[in-house]
This record gives structure tokens, C-alpha cells and sequence, in this order.
């Protein structure tokens, strides 16, 4: 099994950074919001969902459709956390958390309402895998890869370089002082609603290239989503970028000291061990 | 029609059992546990498996679900001490689907994704099941009853309000001397015990569990039943379990107004519409329909 | 979507017309009888979701087809259908509902192992007929007194039907991938036990269902090199598989389930990705009149084997109650052998059936998904066997054995 070793490697990364996308989009929510929001579910789903009417139906390519997830799951993020959560807010995290997986079935069944069940595909050309060595990789998920990353430089330069990115660190950090140096926090808010929502869902249709979507596409990938942001500290950008590749890599090598069936519980088995000794995750709760 | 009545009543009453056992570990510790079904999954193998291969009586099944969830429960929560609610949340999430991972893959023990059928039930076979239903309901009724005034003693005893203070602010109580970590613990392995006894009763009632029971969904449920009926509040408990099914098994009756809808969206919609009357209830009444009252202070009286 | 749109316009069109001829039908032809309440209860939402609504659809439009066309025993039949949620909790308070509410005498179409097993001792206590497409082997195992009746071959044979093929096939080594599910390790030891008569190696790996790639699964099923891969899940798991597979540059042969390798598999996927790979099912019954029946009710070229067989659970619910004289749960367990198997005339649809059947004759029943014979335990024998091989992203026959 040894020599399976570096294409595993290979393969966690490349999901891992794949992950890191909706999981960078849940942890900022929690960071400004303050609360986990369970229905990044039906918003990957959304996501997913948006970006096939833009590719099949409208024959765009992968990149602008991928646009088109991340605005359409962003419009639904900050409309029902308006709506539906907002709301509960000043009665407790959990509370809304709650709510949040209410809003999930909700949501799920609005999309099974107008698509139905079936099994739908992009209309993108698949390619195989090209051998580099021992390892295989397949070029669509290097420009995924690059994708994630390209996602990635774009979000942290935003949170470091623009007005927006700092009030929401702002906020995030300490929402007294936020408030009291006149940064309107409902903004910033919504804002990360939008955003923490639409980058959910260009999770979710990244996931569903070159496989099927149906309603249930969102919850394929939750728990690892959770599980990356615990990791790697609920609340910190870069630990969900760091959560996501530990949770990512440790899922794929794990077929080497585990029964593929078991493959979940690597997650929860990370968790475990980094929050016995780092009850906040890796990176803590407000490293940028 | 009746018969179906009681039927909804057991399911309500397991329901109940449920919500009050995530009462005492939630709305009376603080402490959230969205593993419930797990503790649910190992109470009902447990009793199922000392019923079958076991050969025991119910009612031993029934203590040996409550004592393995218990004891569960109470390992969790050492392993989760330090944890903060959204990293509890998460953390227990992961427990329970991974007690569903081996429910379904340590076919030696639990017969895997068949599941185990066959489970008995009190007097099953010399009953109708008319008769069946109605005991049924009568002894999940009893546990009920049981549980609540236990639950709500414990809530009015100095253990619970000592558990409230913790609660509230673990740092106060924990300066007025209470021993905090053994007060989570015991009010986790014990809402966990009651969780485990009402995924027996499940088992002895329906005579088949298997995996796919225990998906994440019904953990929904029986939170949106507690935070519908008021967390923290002991019968507010049992009227959010009674208010989801009856939101659940209602929502079946709504099917006449929708007949030009193919099969899949009236499903869908039946779903949406769960999904939204919870979450107005919870926007209407956001502390419950019957809001936690303080039993009496208890730190205040005491730091004075 | 157009598959969707042709989907959903003959139904809501049969819905209404079937609505129509009820409104049309004579009031006291109505009042006669006892009402004949029928149920079905299939996978609307959650993993089962990709089948359950066109097995709904199959089903129900024998019942309408029963109604336009004079009704059953001198009433016509009034049919619920509720949504198993592919939970067993929840499809047991579903067909409480169905039982104790609807009164229905028969349940049809429950797809989960698990569901159908979580609901099969309610219906046999309450005189309910129960007619299942799921494969679990320990089902028709059950004490049900005779009121399970399972259309789907049971996982065994099927296995067994597979791995010979694969050997016909000439393969040197096999491989089984696929999740957890009741008959995973039945059908990696059957395959095991074949290859080892043959000589020949086997590996086999069982995943975790509900993932979106299975790149390292995928990589090590192929160190042993297989050159011939079978797949245990169902759909939404074998599109992510037959990628992963052709993505890795495998270049042996590839067999599924008719039912996981389905027509919205092969939409979903590019064509090279399943070109090539094989398929087996019980074999449908094509160009047989109820076989034409179900492609007009879902609008549908091929017709995927749950919903053939939910079709065939309606008529053999029709039929049996009609040669019964009683639409009861317990006569309609007593009469379904009568219908299904013997001398009577060879019919292919409900209506024809009750023709016979009214003029004093016996039928036997052959339907959409084959002849729908049963042993005395309710397992579904005579089974043929259909392999297709999917050329172009669509299946065409390859051999019936």
C-alpha cells in the first residue's frame, strides 16, 4: 500500500484545497456572525445548482458559471439569513444554529421542488489523468487547484486591503470597538452572508464538475466542511484554509490505515486530537 | 384512525423522551449535543441486541440502553470538557454519524445495514395491533411522566439549580465552589441515559432498527421541538415534541390541496413547509411556547 | 431538463384525465362496493430520491388507467402516495398513515432494504399486501405469512448471474467497489468464491457512501489490476466512481447494476466515460405491452428496472383483487399466485387481464419488468437476465441469458 502513498498525498491536497473554498466561506460567517450556520448544506446545493443552469442551459463555460454560483448562492445566502435567521440572532448562537438547519431542509426541498430529484451533469468535457512519475493528477482539478488558490489570494487580499475586509476583521475581532469607531456592523453582516454564502456555493459546483448533482449534493461534503473549520480554529480564514488541507490529505491517506468505509471518521478523529490539546482549534479564533 | 392516533402519541412520546433527555444535557447544562442520535442508536442496539442474541428480558434491555448511553455520555463530555458550544456542536455531530459508521460496518455486532429485525415488543404476539398501539402508548406515556417529574425534581433540587448557575456563568459557580466539571458530566451521561432508554422503547416498539435510522435528521428534529417548546423548560419539552409531530404527521393531510403537483413536489413542499412553520415558530415565540422560569435563584441567594 | 419537461407533461396530463373519466364514471358505479384504497410508498426525497418519484409515476398510472377504463370490483380505485424519505423512521410513520388512516390494503414500491424492512411487520399484522424492490436477502426471510412479494431477483442470484458473465467475458481479474450496503459483503464473497473456482484473482474495497470523489478508493482497487470492475451503489455513487475510474486511465471492462447505470447516469456523464461499460437486470420485458405502457406514463426510451417493477406491483394489486373478488390485504396475498403464474392467458397489462378475468378466465401476469413468478417466500423466480452495453451514452443489448 506504501507506494499508493504519494498519489494520496496528491489526491488529499487537491481535495483539501478544494474543501478549503466552502470552508473559508462558513468560518468567516462564524467569525462575523457569530454563529455556525449548518445550512452551507443547501447553499453548495444552490451553488451547484445555479452554476448548471448557467452552463447547461445558458452554454457559458466553467469560469463565468462559477461566477454565477457565487452570485446566486450569495443572493439566497443574504436573503434568508434576513429572513430566517437574522431574526434569532440576539437569542443565541445556538439558537440560530438551530434554525440555520431548519433553514437547510427548507432550501434542499425548494431546489428538489423546481429541478426534481434526477442526477444532473455540466456540460463539460472531462479529460483523463496525466502521469507525472508514480502520481497521476488530472488537469481539471489542477485548475481547480488554481482556482482555489487564485479564490483564496483574492479573499485574504480583500480582508487586508479593502475597507470592507477590514471592517470585517473589525468586527469580527472585538464588535464593541467596531461599533464604536463607526463601522456599521448590519452592513458588514450582510455582506458576509453574501460572500461566505457564495463562496459555499462555488464549493458545491466545484464538487459537482465532471460527477452528477441532485439535492442531496450539499450534504456530501458538510461534515468534512465542519470538520476543517474546527480544525483549524472556528472563526480563522487561514486556519480554514489549514483545516481543510489537514482534513483533505488525512481523508485520502487514510485508506492506508483504514477501512475506506471509515473514511469519515478521520475528520471527527482530527477534531478530537486538535482540540484536546488546542480547545480553539489550530490557529485559534482570530489569526488573519 | 384511532389506531394511527396512538401510534402518532408513541412517536410523540419517544419524541418527548428524546426532547427531555436534550433538556437536561442543553437546556438545563448548556452544553449542546447534536450527537443525539447517537446516544439514541447505541440505546436502542444496545436493548435490541440483549432482546435478540441476548436472549434478556425488556427491561434489562432498557437498563442496559440507559447505562451505555450513560456511560457514553458522560466519556464524551470528559473528552469535550474544555469545548465551547460551536466546537461542542460540531464535535458531537461527528460522534454520532460515526456511531452510524459502525452500526453499519461492524456486521459481527449489529448485522450491519440489515439491521436487526425481529426486535421483541411487550406482548407483541398475543396482542392486536390495535391492542399493541395502545400499550404502547400507555408504557411510553408512563416513561414520560416518569422522566418529566424526575427531570423536573432534579430541576428544582439544589443539583439543578447548581447545574443552572454553571450554565449561566461557569466562572461564578465555579467561584461559589460547585464542582463544575462532575456537575456537566453527571447531567450529560444522564440526559444521555434517557436518550438511550427512548431509542429502546423506539426498538421495542417498531421491532427493527438498522443505520439509516439514525441519520442527523431526527437530532433536528428534537431540537427544534425543545427550542419550539421552550429550552430549559421541562414540559415545555414535551409540548415541542408533541408540537413536531404534529407538524410532521399534519403536514401529510395538506397533500388535498395540491393535486396538480407530480408526487416529488408535494413531497418537497411538505417539507417546506416543516421547515418554515419551525422556524416561525421559533421567530414567533423565540423563548418557546413555554418559556424557562427560573425555579429560584440559587447563586445570588447563596453569594449573598 | 427536456427530460424533466417530457416527464412531467404525460403525467400531469394522465393525473387530470384519469381525474376526468372518475368525474365521468356513473355515481352509482362509484357508490358500489367498498372503497379500494391502494398506497404507495417510495423514496420522494432524500438518498432513494432519484427513483422513487418515476416509480410512483409507473405505478399510479395503472391505477388511472384501471379507473378511465370502468374501475375494479364495480369501484374505482382511490390510491395515496407517501414519501419514505429513504428513512426507515420516518416511512414507518408514513405507512401507519397509509394503513391506519388511508386503510389501504396495499403497499407498494418501499426501495431501501432498510425501509422495507422497518415496514413490513406492520403490514403483515394489519392484513396489508407488500410489494418491495429492494434487494436485502434477509426480506423474503421474514415471518410475513406470504405477504411480502419482492420483484427485484434477490442480491444472490443477481451476483451469481454477474460474476458468471464477467467470467464468460474472459476476465483475468476482477474487482467489486461499492458502499456499505446489505448485500456488499454477500456479493464480494460470491465473487470471491467465483473467481477462486476460476483461478483467477479478486479485490474488492467498500467505500463510504455519499462522497464526492473516490480518487484513492479508485487507486487502490486498481493495484491489484483488475481487468474487470464491478459496482455495488447506486446512481449518485457510480457517477462519481465510472469518473474516477476512466479519469485514472483504466482501460479494462466495467459492469453496474441497470439500476445504478441508469439513463440519468448516462446524462449526467460524457459518453466516453461510459462507453463500454456493461449493465444487467432482471430482464424488462421491451416491446411488451406494459413495458410500452410505462414509456408512455414517464415519457421515457428506457425504463429503469424500480420502475418496471412498481408498474407490475400496481397490476399484480389490480389483478389479484379483481381474480379475488375482494380488494383485501389478506385476498389479495392469497389470490397473487393465482394471477402471476400458471396456465392462465399470457397477459402484459392490467386492463387486459381484467378483461379475462371478467369473462371467467384465468391470467397470468408477465409484466414490464419480466414474468413476475414467485416462490412460496415471496422472492420473484424465472428471473432472465439482460446485459446491455452501453455504446454512445446509450444501452444496447448485449446478450439475455
Amino acid at each position: 500500500m506504501l507506494d499508493l502513498l504519494p498519489q494520496f498525498l496528491v489526491n488529499g491536497i487537491i481535495t483539501g484545497a478544494l474543501l478549503a473554498i466552502p470552508t473559508i466561506g462558513f468560518t468567516a460567517i462564524f467569525a462575523v456572525l457569530r454563529f455556525p450556520n449548518f445550512a452551507v448544506a443547501s447553499h453548495a446545493t444552490v451553488g451547484a445548482f445555479a452554476g448548471l443552469v448557467a452552463n447547461v442551459y445558458w452554454g457559458l463555460p466553467a469560469v463565468p458559471s462559477l461566477a454565477f454560483a457565487f452570485l446566486i448562492a450569495g443572493i439566497v445566502g443574504l436573503v434568508s439569513d434576513e429572513i430566517a435567521l437574522k431574526p434569532l440572532r440576539k437569542h443565541g448562537a445556538l439558537t440560530t444554529a438551530i434554525a440555520s438547519i431548519a433553514l437547510t431542509i427548507v432550501l434542499e426541498n425548494i431546489i428538489r421542488f423546481f429541478f426534481g430529484n434526477e442526477l444532473r451533469g455540466y456540460d463539460l468535457p472531462l479529460v483523463r489523468d496525466t502521469r507525472f512519475g508514480d502520481v497521476r493528477v488530472n488537469p481539471q482539478q489542477l485548475e481547480n487547484l488554481a482556482l482555489a488558490v487564485v479564490i483564496m489570494v483574492l479573499v485574504f487580499t480583500a480582508l487586508k486591503y479593502t475597507r470592507m475586509g477590514k471592517a470585517m476583521r473589525a468586527v469580527a475581532d472585538n464588535p464593541g470597538l467596531a461599533d464604536l469607531k463607526g463601522i456599521d456592523a448590519a452592513l458588514v453582516g450582510r455582506v458576509v452572508a453574501f460572500a461566505g454564502m457564495g463562496l459555499v456555493g462555488i464549493g458545491g459546483m466545484l464538487f459537482g464538475l465532471g460527477t452528477s448533482i441532485d439535492p442531496l449534493t450539499g450534504f456530501r461534503f458538510i461534515l468534512p466542511i465542519f470538520a476543517a473549520a474546527v480544525v483549524g480554529g472556528l472563526g480563522s480564514i487561514p486556519g480554514a484554509v489549514l483545516g481543510a488541507m489537514i482534513v483533505g490529505v488525512g481523508e485520502e491517506m487514510s485508506a492506508l490505515v483504514l477501512e475506506p468505509a471509515y473514511k469519515s471518521a478521520v475528520g471527527f478523529l482530527a477534531i478530537v486530537l486538535v482540540l484536546t490539546f488546542r480547545p480553539s482549534g489550530l490557529l485559534g479564533e482570530r489569526a488573519y | 384512525m384511532l389506531s394511527w392516533l396512538f401510534s402518532v402519541a408513541t412517536f410523540a412520546g419517544i419524541y418527548a423522551l428524546l426532547a427531555l433527555g436534550i433538556n437536561v444535557i442543553w437546556g438545563m447544562g448548556g452544553m449542546i449535543n447534536l450527537g443525539m442520535a447517537g446516544f439514541f442508536a447505541l440505546g436502542a442496539y444496545a436493548s435490541a441486541l440483549a432482546t435478540t442474541s441476548g436472549g434478556l428480558p425488556i427491561p434489562i434491555g432498557l437498563a442496559l440502553a440507559a447505562g451505555l448511553a450513560a456511560l457514553a455520555g458522560g466519556l464524551l463530555c470528559r473528552l469535550t470538557l474544555r469545548l465551547r458550544g460551536d466546537y461542542l456542536a460540531i464535535v458531537t455531530l461527528g460522534f454520532s454519524e460515526l456511531v452510524r459508521l459502525v452500526a453499519a460496518n461492524e456486521i459481527w455486532l449489529t448485522n450491519g445495514s440489515d439491521g436487526i429485525s425481529g426486535v421483541p415488543g411487550p406482548w407483541r404476539s398475543e396482542l392486536t395491533p390495535f391492542r399493541f398501539n395502545v400499550l404502547s402508548f400507555a408504557l411510553v406515556a408512563a416513561a414520560v411522566v416518569v422522566i418529566w417529574a424526575l427531570t423536573e425534581r432534579l430541576r428544582r433540587a439544589p443539583w439543578g439549580r447548581a447545574l443552572r448557575a454553571i450554565r449561566d456563568d461557569d466562572t461564578a459557580a465555579a467561584v461559589a465552589g460547585k464542582p463544575i466539571r462532575r456537575f456537566k458530566i453527571q447531567a450529560f451521561a444522564l440526559g444521555a441515559a434517557i436518550l438511550g432508554l427512548a431509542g429502546a422503547f423506539y426498538g421495542h416498539y417498531t421491532s427493527y432498527i438498522a443505520p439509516d435510522i439514525f441519520r442527523p435528521l431526527i437530532t433536528i428534529y428534537i431540537f427544534l421541538a425543545l427550542t419550539a417548546g421552550g429550552t430549559g423548560n421541562t414540559t415545555g419539552a414535551i409540548v415541542g415534541a408533541v408540537a413536531v409531530v404534529l407538524v410532521l404527521e399534519g403536514s401529510r393531510f395538506l397533500e388535498g390541496w395540491t393535486s396538480v403537483l407530480g408526487g416529488v413536489q408535494k413531497a418537497a413542499l411538505r417539507e417546506v413547509f416543516i421547515g418554515v412553520a419551525l422556524i416561525a415558530i421559533m421567530q414567533l415565540r423565540p423563548l418557546g411556547l413555554l418559556p424557562e422560569k427560573s425555579p429560584g435563584p440559587f447563586l445570588k441567594r447563596k453569594s449573598r | 431538463m427536456t427530460d424533466r419537461i417530457t416527464t412531467l407533461g404525460p403525467n400531469r396530463r394522465s393525473v387530470l384525465m384519469g381525474g376526468a373519466a372518475l368525474l365521468a364514471t356513473p355515481a352509482i358505479l362509484r357508490a358500489q362496493g367498498t372503497a379500494i384504497k391502494f398506497g404507495t410508498l417510495t423514496p420522494l426525497t432524500g438518498v432513494g430520491g432519484t427513483y422513487g418519484p418515476s416509480m410512483r409515476d409507473a405505478a399510479v398510472s395503472v391505477f388511472d388507467a384501471v379507473n378511465a377504463a370502468g374501475g375494479l370490483l364495480g369501484g374505482s380505485i382511490e390510491y395515496v402516495s407517501e414519501d419514505t424519505q429513504t428513512n426507515p423512521e420516518a416511512a414507518v410513520r408514513a405507512v401507519r398513515k397509509l394503513i391506519d388512516v388511508d386503510g389501504v390494503s396495499v403497499v407498494l414500491g418501499t426501495w431501501a432494504s432498510s425501509v422495507t424492512t422497518a415496514v413490513a411487520p406492520l403490514c403483515w399484522e394489519n392484513d396489508v399486501m407488500l410489494f418491495c424492490v429492494s434487494g436485502a436477502d434477509s426480506i423474503t426471510r421474514l415471518p410475513h405469512m406470504g405477504y411480502i412479494a419482492r420483484t427485484q431477483p434477490n442480491s444472490v442470484l443477481q451476483i451469481q448471474v454477474a460474476g458468471d458473465f464477467m467470467l464468460r467475458q474472459g476476465s483475468t481479474g476482477m474487482a467489486w467497489i461499492g458502499p456499505q450496503t446489505p448485500f456488499a459483503q454477500s456479493s464480494i464473497d460470491i465473487l470471491a468464491g467465483q473467481a477462486e473456482g476460476a483461478g483467477i484473482g479478486m479485490e474488492s474495497l467498500i467505500y463510504e457512501a455519499d462522497k464526492s470523489t473516490y480518487r484513492s478508493e479508485v487507486d487502490t482497487i486498481l493495484r491489484s489490476n483488475p481487468d474487470f470492475i464491478m459496482l455495488g451503489g447506486y446512481a449518485a455513487d457510480s457517477t462519481v466512481v465510472l469518473r474516477d475510474i476512466w479519469q485514472a486511465g483504466y482501460e479494462g471492462k466495467i459492469m453496474g447494476p441497470a439500476y445504478a447505470v441508469n439513463p440519468s447516469v448516462l446524462d449526467a456523464l460524457p459518453d466516453e466515460v461510459t462507453e463500454g461499460v456493461f449493465t444487467w437486470e432482471g430482464a424488462p420485458a421491451i416491446g411488451s405491452t406494459a413495458y410500452a405502457n410505462v414509456q408512455a406514463a414517464l415519457g421515457v426510451d428506457v425504463v429503469d428496472p424500480y420502475s418496471a417493477q412498481t408498474y407490475d406491483h400496481a397490476s399484480l394489486a389490480v389483478l389479484a383483487a379483481a381474480a379475488a373478488g375482494d380488494a383485501g390485504g389478506s385476498a389479495i396475498k392469497n389470490a397473487l399466485r393465482s394471477i402471476s403464474q400458471g396456465d392462465g392467458t399470457e397477459v402484459s397489462d392490467a386492463l387486459a387481464g381484467l378483461e379475462v378475468l371478467a369473462s371467467g378466465g384465468s391470467v397470468n401476469y408477465s409484466g414490464a419488468s419480466g414474468p413476475c413468478d414467485f416462490d412460496e417466500i415471496g422472492d420473484i423466480t424465472g428471473t432472465q437476465f439482460l446485459f446491455n452495453q452501453i455504446l454512445g451514452g446509450a444501452p444496447s443489448m448485449f446478450e439475455r441469458v
